[in-house]
């Protein structure tokens, strides 16, 4: 059964993705990330010396600070502080600088739906920006569960607060390999970094939404790795 | 009678591509009994290298690898030179920050003909052209002001003048060879010094500060301009001097 979105999209299409990085001036990355009218902002600094007290200093520590678009930051934020730094934790490769402290500072700019997938996506832009070594990127989507049982992708914010329940599920990147693939490899376990859900949802919807999340996880991460394509530095050095 | 090429990339190798974080460039199962150099932005995970960070794998044959990318931070590697500035001095180093993860040492005595006796006194701020003697992730890089011999060979203090921070990717086009043509078509109209450290900073000095703003302006507008589009850039530049 056909769902209708209210802006004509078809339950597994998602918004216009824009990213553009390096737009702050004093910030070591920087990234914005827009997926319709959610729009997040993020900077990263560092790595810089010394980490806050009580992390282990044989690793390099990551602090996040999330910024609200409007009022003061409260529960809420300090739940997408905590959820955005073990995410980011699971992608750094922390043993490369020991003793250092990563900042990431996130700044909404517009919320309509989906911020934290948004934000995770701006933030993962932000790490490649700045050089901060990674072992993958991680990709966000959220898939709502309407009150039919079906699946949609990406939703507003009216579609939201009429769902079920929905889940944020962040993903690793689909990467290019020079290994030849096995014959037998089946993409039956797709590996899944962070899953956040809200409302009540049965086990079988849950692995629908994780199907249909990592199968637009690959188009976004194809979208990630072609904006990073245009910021290449010029050609002008000759290899010796 | 047949010869063997003896090192060339896989077929299907992602050779002076993109490459993202996480992608797997070297399966070293299929290439054996080989050495390779592996530099930044690429690591070994068992069998097979992947990425860290994002840029262009480059090659430089017989079996050096490397990911090229321009940041605004600097990644100490050995024999490189930079230019630091003095934080705070301790009685057997000078802290010096580089631009890098953490601060760098650089021990009073690493001097041309340097003894207990002839400390140099650096204020903090001082602006110091070095070379990186010894990096690693654990420890402070150190720095030396001398060369491998011994002799000052420019190092040290650099007074008067101004300095302003780029790219790494922009320093590494600065000083490629044969010379950059933003810095060429400069040098034909302007008189200057220029020292430029690997890590992003750009020192130049000119006798007036017209000059000198013209300069750095050039040079930072430079970074994603072709050679010609340079050469053009200095050519209008220059016309709106006289």
């Amino acid at each position: 059964m056909e769902v209708v979105r209210a802006d004509g999209r078809t339950p597994n299409q998602l918004r216009p993705l824009a990213c553009s990085r390096n737009l702050l001036h004093r910030a070591h990355g920087s990234a914005r990330w827009s997926q319709g009218d959610t729009i997040v902002l993020a900077a990263v600094y560092g790595p810089k010396a010394g980490t806050r007290k009580g992390e282990n200093p044989e690793k390099a520590c990551i602090e996040v600070i999330w910024k609200p678009k409007t009022g003061q930051i409260g529960k809420e934020e300090k739940e997408y502080e905590m959820i955005l730094k073990r995410t980011l934790q699971s992608i750094c490769l922390l043993t490369i600088h020991p003793n250092t402290t990563t900042s990431i500072i996130l700044q909404v700019v517009g919320d309509d739906g989906a911020l934290l997938p948004c934000a995770i996506n701006a933030s993962c832009a932000a790490l490649v920006d700045s050089g901060i070594p990674l072992k993958h990127l991680a990709v966000a989507i959220c898939c709502g569960l309407t009150e039919t049982g079906s699946v949609i992708l990406d939703p507003t914010k009216a579609e939201e607060q009429k769902m079920r329940a929905f889940a944020y599920l962040v993903f690793p990147n689909s990467p290019l390999s020079v290994l030849p693939k096995a014959p037998s490899a089946v993409d039956d376990e797709p590996g899944i970094i962070t899953s956040v859900t809200h409302g009540l949802m049965s086990e079988c919807h849950y692995i629908n939404c994780l199907g249909h999340g990592h199968a637009a996880c690959a188009k976004i991460s194809e979208f990630l790795r072609r904006s990073m394509q245009t910021q290449l530095p010029g050609d002008l050095s000759k290899s010796t | 009678m047949k010869v063997e090429q003896p090192s060339d990339p896989p077929l299907n190798s992602c050779v002076d591509q993109l490459v993202v974080p996480g992608d797997t460039v070297l399966d070293l199962s299929t290439m054996s009994n080989q050495t390779i150099k592996l530099g930044e932005g690429l690591r070994q995970d068992s069998d097979k290298i992947s990425v860290m960070k994002a840029g262009k794998l480059r090659l430089s044959k017989p079996n050096k690898y490397w990911v090229e990318s321009s940041h605004k931070r600097y990644v100490p590697c050995v024999e490189d030179t930079i230019l630091g500035i003095v934080v705070d001095s301790k009685p057997d180093n000078f802290l010096v920050d580089i631009k890098g993860p953490t601060l760098a040492f650089l021990p009073v005595l690493a001097f041309e003909g340097g003894t207990r006796r002839n400390i140099p006194k650096f204020e903090v701020g001082t602006l110091l052209y070095v070379r990186v003697v010894k990096a690693n992730n654990s420890m402070n890089p150190e720095l030396s002001c001398t060369d491998a011999s011994g002799k000052a060979a420019e190092f040290g203090p650099l007074k008067d003048g101004y300095m302003f921070e780029t790219s790494t990717g922009l320093a590494r086009m600065l000083l490629s060879s044969p010379t950059c043509p933003v810095l060429e078509a400069l040098g034909k109209k302007l008189s200057f010094e220029i020292a430029i450290g690997l890590n992003g900073r750009v020192w130049v000095n000119a006798s007036s500060p017209a000059t000198t703003v013209i300069l750095s302006n050039a040079i930072m507008k430079s970074e994603f301009l072709s050679g010609t589009q340079q050469r053009i850039m200095v050519e209008k530049l220059m016309q709106k001097l006289q």
